[in-house]
Order: C-alpha cells, then sequence, then structure tokens
C-alpha cells in the first residue's frame, strides 16, 4: 500500500510537472516569437519554417522605432496615462470600498450591485455614448480625457476586488482605534490601507496595465498626433499595403519593458492579492 | 496729457493689428492613414508640408495618421461626435459611404475653381467622389494592380518572362510547381484580389448600372475565371494564404525568399520592396489577358473637405496644392500615382515601373461605387472563400454572392 501509494504520488507529480511545462511552453512561445522577430532584419520576419534564432541578428528595428515618429514622446504619454490612472484609480475605489465595506448606509446593496452590473456592460457599446459626454467634458484630444475614462473604467472592478479584501480585515482593529478617538478618514488611512497592500499591488498591477494597453479608446479621442500613447504608435507601424513586423515587434518589447518592472515590483504582494480576492469572490 | 493720446491709440491699433494676424493664422487637419515608416509619409511631412507652409505662411498644416484598419471606425465615431477633420485623404470605397452620412462638404458647388481642378485629372479617379449629382472631393492618388515579378526568379525557373495570357499563367504555375515554387501568390478573396481576374476573364460584378449582381457575378464567364483560380490553388500551385491571408508566407516576403515569384500589386510595393530590399530588382507586366482582356481594378484614394471644417478656405488652397504638379510629383517618388493627366508625359521618368501602371489604369475599372461596397466586399470575400476551401463549388459560391449582393444594391 505505501509503495503504491507513492508511485501513485510520482505519477501525479509526474503529470503535473508535464502539464505545467507544456503551459509555461504556451505561454513563453508567442513571447519568444515576439522578442525574436524585433532583432531579425526587415525582410525575413515571417519565415516558414519559423526560425527562433536570427541567422543575422540586429538591432536595425529597435534604432528605428524608439527614432521614427516621435516614440520616446508616444512612451512618455503612456507613462504619464497610466500612472495617472493608477492612482486616480486606486484613492477613489479604495475609499469606496472602505465605505462599502464598513458602513451601513440607505440604498448601500443597490449601489454595490449598480457597481457589479455596470462590469458587465461591453466596452465597444459604451464607445460613442462616451465619445459624446467626453466631447461635452470638453476632455477630447487631451491625455487627461484618457485619465478620466480610464479611471471611470477601472472604479468597478477595483472596488469590488478591495471590498472583498476589507471585509477581512478584523473590525476589532478599527474598534480599537475607535476608543482611541480615531475618525473613519483615520482608520481608512492609518489602518486599512497599510494592511491591504497586497490587494492595492493587485489592483494597481490590473489598472496599469490596462491603462497602458487600452487602444480603442485613445484611437477614439485623440487627435492631435503628439498626444498619441504607445498602443496607437505600434499599430502606425502597421500600413495599409504591407506591415513592417519587425519594427512592430521591436516598439512591442519596448513597450513591454515598464510592464515588467511594474510587475517585478509588485509581484510578491500581488501573488497574495489574488488569493486574498479569490476567498470572497 | 492731450499730447500722449495718438501714441495710446496708435499702441492700440498695434496691439489689435496684431491679434488679427494672430488670429489669421489658421490651422488645417489633415487625415491619412500613411505608415509611420512607409516612405509617403516622409514625402508629406518634410517636403510637402513645408513647401506649402512656405508658400502661405498664415496656415500651419497639421498631419495625424490612423491606422489604416482603424481610421473607418475613427470617421464614423467623429462623424457622430461632430469632431471630423477639414480634409481627410480617404480611399476611394469610403466616399460614397462618407457623402451618404452627409458629411462632405459637395466641392463642385463650394469650390469655385473646381471645374479647372477636376478638368486637370484623370475623370476615372474622378468619377469615384460623385454621389447623387455632386462630386464631394478631388481625387489625391491613383493605382491599379499589375502582375508583379522577381524576373531571377522566373530565369531560375527557366522561363523567358512573366504569363501574358491565362493559358501561359496555367502552364507556367504548373512547370513552377514541379520545381518547388508558387508562380502566382494572392492574399485574399476580396473584391481588390478577384476582380482582375473576374473582369479579366470577361464576366462582371454586376450591370452597367450597378443594380443587380444575379446573372453577372455568378455568369458562366466569372464561374470561369473564378474556376480557374480554385483549380490552381487545389493542384497545390498557388500557396494558402488566397484563403488565410496571415496564415502564411505574405507575398513580400514570399517573392523576396524565392519561393513565389509573382503576385499582383500596386506601385508602393516597388518603394516599400525597394527600400527593403535594394538588390532585388522586381518588374511590372499587364495582367494576363483572358477572354475579356487585360482589366485590373482601379484603387487609390480621394481628399475630401468635411461640412464641419470651419477653415474651408484654408483647407480649400491645401487642397489645391496637393493637385498641384509639384505636391503630385514629390509622392510620386514615394510610390503614389499621380492623378493628374499631365502626369502622363513625366511620370515615367520617375520610376519606370509607372508606364506599365499607366498601361494598365487606362482599361481598368473601378469597384461598385456604393456606400454599401465595405459590405459587398465582406460577401466577396466570405462565399468566395468557400469555393477555395472546397465546402462550396464556384458556382454555388457565386451565386450565393450574388444573391446577397443583389440585397445590398436594392
Amino acid at each position: 500500500m505505501v509503495v503504491g501509494d507513492r508511485n501513485q504520488r510520482r505519477a501525479l507529480m509526474a503529470l503535473r510537472l508535464i502539464l505545467l511545462t507544456a503551459g509555461v511552453v504556451v505561454m513563453l512561445l508567442p513571447f519568444a516569437y515576439m522578442v525574436s522577430t524585433s532583432f531579425k532584419p526587415n525582410a525575413m520576419v515571417l519565415e516558414i519554417p519559423v526560425k527562433f534564432f536570427p541567422q543575422h541578428p540586429t538591432v536595425a528595428n529597435y534604432v528605428t522605432a524608439w527614432t521614427s515618429n516621435r516614440f520616446a514622446r508616444y512612451f512618455l504619454n503612456s507613462v504619464v496615462v497610466a500612472i495617472g490612472t493608477t492612482l486616480a484609480a486606486l484613492l477613489l475605489s479604495s475609499m469606496m470600498a472602505y465605505a462599502f465595506a464598513r458602513f451601513r448606509f440607505p440604498g448601500r446593496s443597490i449601489l454595490f450591485g449598480l457597481i457589479l452590473i455596470a462590469l458587465m456592460v461591453p466596452t465597444m457599446m459604451m464607445l460613442i455614448p462616451q465619445f459624446l459626454l467626453a466631447r461635452d467634458l470638453h476632455l477630447l484630444n487631451s491625455l487627461w480625457g484618457l485619465v478620466a475614462f480610464y479611471t471611470g473604467g477601472n472604479l468597478g472592478f477595483n472596488t469590488f476586488l478591495l471590498h472583498s479584501f476589507f471585509q477581512d480585515i478584523p473590525s476589532e482593529l478599527e474598534e480599537a482605534m475607535v476608543v482611541d478617538g480615531a475618525g473613519p478618514w483615520t482608520r481608512y488611512w492609518r489602518l486599512i490601507l497599510p494592511l491591504a497592500r497586497p490587494a492595492l499591488a493587485t489592483a494597481a498591477i490590473f489598472t496599469f496595465l490596462g491603462a497602458w494597453d487600452e487602444f480603442t479608446w485613445a484611437l477614439t479621442i485623440i487627435n492631435d498626433p503628439s498626444k498619441y500613447t504607445l498602443p496607437i504608435a505600434i499599430a502606425l507601424f502597421q500600413g495599409q499595403h504591407s506591415t513592417s513586423w519587425g519594427l512592430v515587434f521591436a516598439a512591442s518589447v519596448i513597450a513591454i519593458a515598464p510592464v515588467l518592472v511594474i510587475f517585478a515590483i509588485f509581484q510578491r504582494q500581488f501573488v497574495a492579492g489574488i488569493a486574498a480576492g479569490a476567498v470572497k469572490a | 496729457m492731450r499730447n500722449r493720446r495718438p501714441f495710446i491709440w496708435l499702441a492700440l491699433a498695434a496691439l489689435l493689428a496684431g491679434l488679427a494676424t494672430a488670429q489669421a493664422n489658421t490651422t488645417v487637419t489633415f487625415w491619412t492613414a500613411y505608415s509611420s515608416d512607409g516612405p509617403e509619409v516622409k514625402q508629406l511631412e518634410t517636403v510637402i508640408i513645408p513647401a506649402f507652409e512656405k508658400a502661405h505662411p498664415d496656415i500651419t498644416v497639421k498631419h495625424v495618421a490612423i491606422p489604416y484598419n482603424d481610421l473607418h471606425q475613427k470617421l464614423v465615431t467623429a462623424v457622430a461626435g461632430g469632431q471630423l477633420p477639414d480634409l481627410v485623404r480617404s480611399d476611394i470605397i469610403w466616399v460614397p459611404e462618407l457623402a451618404n452620412l452627409g458629411v462632405l462638404a459637395p466641392l463642385d458647388t463650394s469650390m469655385s475653381d473646381f471645374k479647372s481642378l477636376a478638368d486637370s485629372v484623370f475623370p476615372g479617379p474622378l468619377a469615384t467622389n460623385y454621389w447623387k449629382g455632386h462630386y464631394y472631393g478631388l481625387p489625391l492618388d491613383t493605382n491599379t494592380r499589375i502582375w508583379v515579378y522577381d524576373p531571377a526568379t522566373l530565369t531560375k525557373l527557366g522561363m523567358s518572362g512573366p504569363p501574358k495570357t491565362f493559358d501561359e499563367l496555367k502552364s507556367m504555375a504548373a512547370a513552377a510547381k514541379a520545381k518547388g515554387v508558387y508562380l502566382y501568390a494572392e492574399g485574399g478573396t476580396g473584391g481588390w484580389n478577384i476582380l482582375p481576374w473576374i473582369w479579366s476573364g470577361g464576366g462582371s460584378l454586376t450591370n452597367d448600372t450597378y443594380t443587380k449582381a444575379s446573372g453577372y457575378l455568378d455568369g458562366p464567364k466569372s464561374v470561369a475565371a473564378v474556376q480557374m483560380l480554385v483549380d490552381l490553388y487545389k493542384a497545390d500551385e498557388m500557396p494558402n494564404i488566397i484563403v488565410n491571408p496571415n496564415g502564411g508566407l505574405g507575398t513580400y516576403d514570399g517573392i523576396f525568399q524565392g519561393k513565389y515569384a509573382s503576385t499582383l500589386d500596386g506601385p508602393w510595393m516597388f518603394a516599400i520592396f525597394g527600400g527593403a530590399h535594394p538588390d532585388t530588382k522586381l518588374e511590372g507586366s499587364l495582367i494576363p489577358a483572358g477572354p475579356g482582356g487585360s482589366i485590373s481594378v482601379v484603387g487609390g484614394e480621394d481628399i475630401v473637405m468635411t461640412q464641419q471644417s470651419k477653415n474651408k478656405a484654408a483647407a480649400e488652397a491645401f487642397l489645391r496644392f496637393l493637385l498641384s504638379d509639384e505636391a503630385q510629383r514629390a509622392m510620386a517618388q514615394a510610390g503614389q500615382m499621380p492623378v493628374l493627366k499631365s502626369a502622363d508625359s513625366w511620370l515615367p521618368s520617375i520610376h519606370d515601373y509607372y508606364a506599365t501602371y499607366l498601361k494598365q489604369i487606362a482599361t481598368a475599372r473601378p469597384r461598385t461605387p456604393t456606400p454599401k461596397w465595405p459590405q459587398i466586399d465582406q460577401v466577396l470575400n466570405t462565399e468566395i472563400a468557400k469555393a477555395f476551401q472546397g465546402s462550396e463549388t464556384v458556382q454555388q459560391a457565386l451565386t450565393n454572392a450574388a444573391h446577397q449582393i443583389d440585397a445590398l444594391l436594392q
């Protein structure tokens, strides 16, 4: 029995490793393809059979991508928009989540339900109404218009995520602070936020990624090339008649770098945050 | 005190004059779909716009490049929000749709010199601006598809030149296949791809008044022309990118790697290809002739002015400049074919391949001028692909397509 158990366990472990390896390969192959293509001279980009190691590697695509068409400017625009969105969305959604988690007020569950329903409306359906709204608010053609609408778009999910995390924070801690005379703002700022760091990191990564990658809204409202963000700049390498895939991929690798940095910074917190969110969700 | 008054008035007058000149400096916004690394955008931004601004110091041109695949969507959204630019370089197939939405200024009534401008351009491209009694734009550039090939690959295959007829195409495709090369690669089954074959085969998409496709698209000559391509494909003498444009080696890469000998393409191919591979010299010839002759498809862009434009006079000035000999020559160097009748004399001296394009365009035909063209094209794409995939016969596929197109033409 004992031997059989061990064999069974080994088999299970082997199976797990095989599945995980397959998963890793599936996840990494496109990434490897992108990186290798970005080093290929323009002509040999799409080869069949696929070659992962370019015969004549070159950094020319990176130089062209970075120097052509104000790419550095677009990069900076994206940084401003993504960081602005992350800060604004985190601050607002954590305050909302705190209110939903700790305060009793009339209409609380209806409001929370509305937030969840708004999450389920496809973004494409809201494109034209949002465009008209942005026009009336004079937010067209401005980076603030991007920040405002990305923030709005992220509030629902973040509030939902943080709400379930906040509920798990023992209320005894807050009661102790109340005894010491702390008001709601102090409790939110001094207690809840520091304790919720993993959940905040998770929300930060999702929000940053969402704002960093967003294409449709940015394309729709920005009409001034000096305000383009990276996804539009990358799409502009795809022409009507031909696409310079080497440039597209080199630009994409450049665009991924900050995301990797953000991920590395928040990663430890991030994993904890996913688990925390999962319990209640 | 009294003595100083005139000075104050003078200063005020100067200030007002200053304000007036500041206000006179208008900005014209111009949307195009030029890609960032293409040769056209460089010509436009470093040659044409600076030359125009030098001649018109009171006008600034703001060029906004939008990815081609998204320009149509962005135009439609901008229409809804009233946020259109002054000028748009629009694909000729979108002009009827935009005119139908009522967002374009009818240039034939709003521009005093429209007639002389219209007289200076080729009539075919000009006709793509006509919708319900008015001209809503002027042609900016034109193009067509010709047979483009790498002569080195043909030499390797032991062939002395490109196919001139449908019969030569068939026999040469089989001979190339025997040596592991595809003679002809085509990247899709839409109108742009297939219509040259249908027309050269003597068939047509609709009747002459564009009201009916049944009996034309599924007529015997159209069917025979598509059947010829399907037969080539089934004999593995054409690569699979015709049914799956992104699923295989693209035409440019395939031709460079010597795996494809030829394709049909526009003049930009020479500019783009020459930029990437200066050592490979492509050549062009007329599309192989079938029972209907050698008939290609007209492409190109029109320049349209929006009704919303607040700077119509300045926009007109830039539009006029884009149709000038100077600007048309500058764009011709970047592979964009001019629309001026006078270009016939100087165009081949810029690039010799233009001579073949000029010959081909003389008999080329436009795609159906209707706001529904994008949907018609979608029908062609989907239905004709079924014939290549073998799930339907060519006759079935074209009959189905014709029925759907009939409904769209109503």
